[in-house]
């Protein structure tokens, strides 16, 4: 019989794990997804651009797109990114109470971002922009929808782990918890940050293609 | 002068091209600044900053970081709103946006200081993403010429 091809090391956090690679096994699963995920949004993204400018009817991006708007939602989600770093750090010195506030923060940032969102997608609905209205409007809202989608789900984790550092069962010692969420957190954030260049200031100033109308409003 | 070139451009002691020999389980070299060794004030502004380790920041460290994040999606809006670029505004967004990228990617999410290999499973999928992400638009731009 073959020898086990494992062995036991302690990662940074003292646990002992048992690998193969002499990495965290939880990490090495957090770091594949994520590069599953680079390809699934990037699949997305490249649809959005595939499909730019040929839309036949409008609104056209130049028509709803808000910049100065959705640059403060921009903001906010970058600056949740650094409430996760600090929350990060704070848990793994041990200071519990300062690494509470900051997941929290990092919620509460979280969720204006949602709001945000909900916010354009209803003004977007009452220009008259659906996902069915035009080739624009069926790519902009699976690719932000699908990101919102994300945010959602990194809200709702890091609640959960906001109310065990609160609880004490997220600690110092299993601080590993937190740096996988705060991985995905991240990546959320340099997914927006794409979606940000591409679909809003790249593509804001798009009107109607040669030969379609232009988009006169409802 | 090429000792102050491989200074200034310091990666495990070779050109900042040569990736550090590291074993792929092991984090990237000591104190490894973003400009290297080679010029004093920068070094100690770094080593300050992470507090001398190689396996994080500090808080202040972060908060620069946010900073400088924050001062670069500034000078986008900026620039998209009242420079009036033409052809150079998406080249011009796009090394914006990849310096916020790299930014979030090597400090907030650590590849800087983690293992190489994290780093080695991203940037695959990464290349993997490009290359559909360049293989629909080829194939929009030039399909119907294979067609006809």
């Amino acid at each position: 019989m073959a020898a086990s091809a494992t062995y036991e090391v302690k990662n940074e956090y003292g646990e002992v794990i048992n690998t193969s690679t002499g990495l965290s096994n939880k990490k090495l699963l957090m770091w594949a997804f994520l590069g599953s995920d680079v390809m699934f949004f990037g699949s997305f993204i490249a649809t959005f651009l595939v499909y730019r400018n040929r839309s036949l009817v409008g609104p056209y991006p130049a028509d709803v797109l808000d910049i100065p708007i959705t640059s403060v939602s921009t903001f906010v989600l970058l600056m949740s990114s650094l409430a996760m770093v600090l929350a990060l750090s704070y848990i793994q010195q041990g200071r519990q109470k300062l690494g509470t506030f900051w997941i929290f923060s990092v919620v509460v940032l979280g969720a204006i971002f949602l709001l945000f969102q909900v916010y354009e997608f209803n003004h977007f609905v009452h220009l008259g922009l659906t996902p069915r209205t035009n080739l624009f409007g069926t790519t902009f809202f699976i690719l932000t929808g699908l990101h919102g989608a994300h945010v959602t789900l990194g809200v709702l984790w890091l609640m959960f782990l906001g109310f065990g550092s609160l609880k004490g069962t997220l600690r110092a010692d299993n601080a590993i918890d937190l740096e996988l969420a705060g991985l995905y957190w991240h990546f959320v954030d340099i997914v927006w940050i794409v979606i940000f260049t591409v679909i809003y200031l790249i593509s804001a100033r798009d009107v109607a293609p040669p030969g379609s109308p232009p988009f006169v409003g409802h | 002068m090429a000792n102050f070139f491989n200074k200034l451009l310091y990666h495990d002691g070779r050109g900042w091209w040569d990736l550090p020999r590291t074993q792929w389980q092991d984090p990237n070299p000591e104190m490894e600044g973003p400009f290297g060794d080679g010029i004093i004030p920068i070094k100690k502004a770094w080593d300050f900053l992470t507090a001398a380790s190689y396996h994080h920041g500090t808080p202040l460290f972060y908060v620069v970081v946010g900073v400088i994040l924050s001062i670069i999606t500034i000078v986008e809006v900026w620039a998209f709103n009242w420079l009036f670029l033409g052809g150079l505004l998406i080249p011009l967004m796009l090394v914006l946006s990849l310096g916020k990228f790299v930014l979030v990617v090597g400090f907030f999410m650590h590849l800087k200081f983690d293992r190489k290999y994290y780093a080695w499973i991203f940037t695959a999928c990464m290349v993997v993403g490009i290359a559909l992400f360049v293989a629909l638009l080829l194939l929009l731009e030039f399909g119907h010429q294979v067609q006809q």
